[in-house]
């Protein structure tokens, strides 16, 4: 399974798929699945039991046919959508080697010597490098509520946050990579976050703040009337309590949190190197190209 | 490597933004990240992918401008037969969109605020914009909030009993009583809500009590009262409700009074003073077509005792007059209750005269003594004659409200014999009983015999038959009997079949009632701010019982029952008159 933008349907059989449940197409437009009590449970709670599922994404047949509805923002696509996010809070994948044409990489590392210098390869391997792909939910509080989700990756070898988001179609479920070939990550999870959220902010800060404005201004008013009303007053204590209970509704927020994460392993190509100076000297020099960063590491 | 997060700082650039913000950023997501990793724990690629698939359709849901709830709760209510009237989803709107959660909702008695409130609750819920929630409603009100919220809204919310409630539960109905007592008032203090709902919030129109100065010290980003009377006597009580959620919104009372009070009752400025009250104050009414109800019909049954039993109702009564005036009219509660239950079942007053025999002068013992071993004589019940072939007319669910446990013992007894299946309710059930008899009543028996204090509560929409074995004498217990039944989400119309003793003082309680205040086909609505309203300075039972002592004419009592029905009427107009020209 691919991302991307999926609907509802899709997003149903999927889920069908993945929990081994095979609906059956009853006429046109309805469905039956029999569910077990095991995942009723997780739909429906403690008390639901194993049953089968009637449903339809439309709402006439809905009513004809008694089926569930599931539509945006129905009672069923709910709690299915709350099963479904309950899942893949963590997973692994990997960027095979094979999606790389070797000897251009090759041909574009040697260039990069230099007009003056010569180069050419004693040897090389594959290795894999780590990045982490995060899930990062921005709440924007100002007089609404704004939410979006940013998909950040961020290079664990150097720490470095992508300014593109991967082509889901390069990555590839689980890990074939072989645990000797993968490289050491320099960068800390933690640290890895802490980029990722700066990065996010950077990006809210080259977009509109107009939010940020109406809110303060909101809050400024409602702070005036209210320094009005306790003018003269010795409730002191009060009014500092209602003023913090007003900063703490009218100010506006920014608020963030990873909501999943993922290890990608991506192909590293690793040659070793023998490169002739201009004088004839020749040197061996140990050369890391990573082509999702285009990023070349020369030990 | 090993991860550490208390050490854990994020260097992000704030000074690129040309205005100020708060910048959160939260490690739990990433912990719970870091956590798999080192237990190794990889999900598949295309669980990974699906669940990314899955991030942004809910986004993409969450994103729109309309409201999620009712997308969310669209099945739930047609299996239900909710129906969202256009006024109270515009109102939630309104709420979360312009007045940022806090508000003031002051719809007319039965349009729908707790309907409203759960909206922008569960709005908010689905939105991520709160978690922890706080509902402050009167004990009475507590079980059905919950249902409300459970039934409607699929919210299941907690009901405070023990003190470690407040911290733990998430989402928390709790009385108000309750909550403003040590030593959960400090606890309750302590934590930020980020939904506080405050039904019945007229309580909190007087700054000096502990409930007020309590709720205004709770910490809240959302905040939400309910009302159907935010003035009753006094547009100081408006001041002191806004002064709870929006402080500053009227400016200091002492500019209010300057700009926006001519006399307690009525406003200075009404156009400018409505803009500032339409930043926080949300009022549909019911003569604006917000929403249309079901008839009231009304089927006075005008039943005759039979000689022995009228010359017992004579003899009872002329005791009661008797003692009552030799009393002075103090301490006549019970004998208002003797008056009251005569017309209801000899079995009742017999109970009662028991009861107040044990404290009675020697003079009237003898007498009382006579009545009581009559009373128990009287084999006949002509009322239960008249209902039980009334009942054998009728088709459907039907609710008996008698006043007395006594008289719904009887009533019970009459007509299972008569080979009905009936059901007790009554204010002894504990919550889970009462439920339970609800349920039993919705799905399988035709009869539920009923005490006021029993249906209070509770909704019974499903059923449009009342049967008032007895009328009580306060118009307000009246329409709370009928509010059980005619409220939002009755979709028929709704049968009142009153049972009146005819040359009892039933037909005087009936004329006031039906007649002169016409109670039983409209709602009166405010019935609680107009009786305040009036200063009886005692009960609406007691002013009814002294009227009957102090005349014997029956002319004299209609007269006098005119009075008081004018007086109710002109409560009404003026409060109207007083503050509604604000909404």
């Amino acid at each position: 399974m691919k991302g991307g933008i999926v609907t509802i349907t899709q997003l149903v059989f999927n889920f069908l798929s993945l929990c081994k449940l095979e609906p059956v197409h009853i006429r046109q437009g309805v469905w039956q699945v029999q569910v077990d009590e095991a995942l009723m449970k997780e739909l429906d709670g403690w008390r639901a039991q194993a049953r089968l599922l009637q449903f339809t994404f439309e709402q006439k047949l809905a009513e004809s046919y008694g089926a569930e509805l599931i539509t945006s923002g129905s009672y069923r696509l709910n709690t299915i959508l709350q099963v479904i996010r309950k899942q893949g809070v963590l997973s692994h994948a990997h960027i095979p080697h094979e999606i790389f044409h070797e000897p251009s990489i090759r041909k574009k590392v040697l260039q990069n010597i230099g007009f003056d210098r010569r180069a050419y390869v004693l040897n090389s391997a594959l290795h894999y490098g780590q990045y982490l792909l995060l899930d990062i939910n921005v709440t924007q509080l100002g007089l609404d509520k704004v939410e979006s989700i940013h998909h950040t990756t961020i290079n664990l070898s150097t720490g470095e946050v992508l300014n593109f988001t991967l082509p889901p179609h390069l990555i590839q479920g689980g890990t074939t990579v072989p645990k000797e070939s993968v490289l050491k990550r320099k960068c800390s999870f933690k640290q890895a976050y802490a980029n990722a959220t700066a990065s996010i902010c950077s990006e809210l800060n080259r977009g509109d703040q107009d939010w940020i404005k109406q809110a303060n201004h909101k809050l400024a008013s409602e702070k005036k009337r209210l320094a009005e009303f306790f003018e003269g007053t010795t409730t002191l204590s009060q009014y500092e309590a209602k003023l913090k209970e007003l900063e703490h509704r009218l100010t506006p927020k920014i608020q963030m949190d990873a909501i999943r994460g993922a290890i990608l392993y991506v192909p590293i190509f690793y040659y070793r190197l023998v490169v002739v100076e201009p004088g004839g000297k020749e040197r061996i020099q140990n050369l890391y190209y990573d082509p999702i960063s285009n990023r070349e590491e020369l030990e | 490597m090993q991860e550490t997060f208390t050490d854990f700082v994020i260097n992000t650039k704030k000074d690129g933004y040309s205005c100020p913000f708060s910048l959160e950023i939260s490690i739990q997501g990433f912990q719970a990240i870091v956590t798999e990793l080192r237990k190794k724990r990889f999900d598949t690629w295309d669980w990974f992918s699906l669940a990314r698939c899955g991030d942004q359709l809910a986004l993409n849901q969450q994103q729109s401008p309309e409201l999620l709830a009712l997308e969310y709760l669209k099945e739930r209510w047609q299996q239900s037969g909710v129906v969202p009237y256009p006024h109270q989803i515009m109102t939630a709107k309104q709420v979360i969109g312009e007045m940022q959660g806090q508000a003031i909702l002051a719809d007319e008695v039965g349009l729908g605020k707790t309907i409203e409130a759960g909206l922008v609750l569960k709005e908010y819920l689905l939105r991520g914009l709160a978690k922890k929630i706080l509902i402050l409603t009167p004990a009475s009100l507590l079980w059905q909030w919950y249902h409300e919220l459970s039934e409607k809204f699929g919210v299941v919310a907690g009901i405070q009993r023990t003190q470690w409630d407040w911290e733990y539960t998430d989402i928390l109905i709790a009385s108000l009583d309750t909550a403003k007592r040590e030593p959960h008032a400090p606890i309750i203090t302590s934590i930020p809500y980020d939904l506080l709902i405050i039904d019945e919030a007229h309580k909190l129109k007087n700054n000096n009590t502990q409930a007020y100065r309590f709720v205004n010290t709770i910490q809240k980003k959302y905040c939400l009262m309910l009302t159907a009377t935010p003035i009753q006597n006094d547009l100081k009580e408006l001041y002191n409700l806004i002064g709870l959620i929006k402080p500053g919104q009227l400016g200091s009372y002492r500019s209010f009074k300057e700009r926006f009070v001519e006399d307690k009752r009525t406003p200075k400025n009404p156009q400018e003073l409505r803009k500032l009250l339409d930043q926080v104050m949300i009022r549909n009414r019911r003569d604006e077509g917000a929403v249309q109800f079901t008839k009231r019909l009304v089927h006075p049954i005008i039943l005759s005792l039979t000689p022995r039993e009228q010359e017992i109702y004579e003899r009872v009564t002329h005791f009661v007059q008797t003692t009552g005036r030799r009393a002075g009219y103090t301490n006549i509660l019970p004998l208002i209750t003797l008056q009251r239950e005569v017309c209801s079942s000899f079995l009742a007053t017999a109970f009662t005269l028991e009861k107040m025999m044990v404290n009675m002068a020697q003079e009237d013992l003898a007498i009382a003594a006579g009545l009581l071993k009559d009373l128990a004589e009287v084999k006949q019940n002509s009322k239960c004659d008249a209902l039980e072939k009334l009942i054998g007319e009728l088709e459907d669910k039907i609710i008996i409200f008698t006043e007395y446990k006594a008289s719904q013992e009887y009533i019970r007894y009459r007509l299972e014999k008569a080979g009905y299946r009936t059901l007790a309710f009554d204010g002894t059930l504990s919550r889970g009983k009462k439920q339970w008899i609800r349920y039993m009543f919705q799905k399988d028996a035709q009869i539920l015999v009923s005490t006021e204090s029993g249906g209070e509560g509770l909704n019974f929409q499903f059923c449009n038959q009342v049967i008032n074995f007895d009328l009580p004498w306060n118009p307000m217990r009246l329409e709370q009997r009928i509010g059980r039944v005619h409220r939002l989400g009755q979709e028929r119309d709704v049968h009142i079949y009153n049972l009146i003793t005819k040359d009892t003082i039933e037909e005087h309680i009936m004329y006031l009632l039906h007649q002169k205040i016409n109670m039983f086909e409209s709602i009166i609505g405010e019935l609680d701010a107009i009786l305040l309203h009036l200063k009886l300075g005692k009960s609406f039972e007691s002013e009814i019982m002294e009227i009957f002592l102090a005349h014997q004419k029956q002319g004299e009592i209609r007269e006098k029952l005119d009075l008081l029905g004018e007086q109710i009427l002109h409560g009404q107009a003026q409060i109207k008159a007083s503050s509604w020209e604000l909404y």
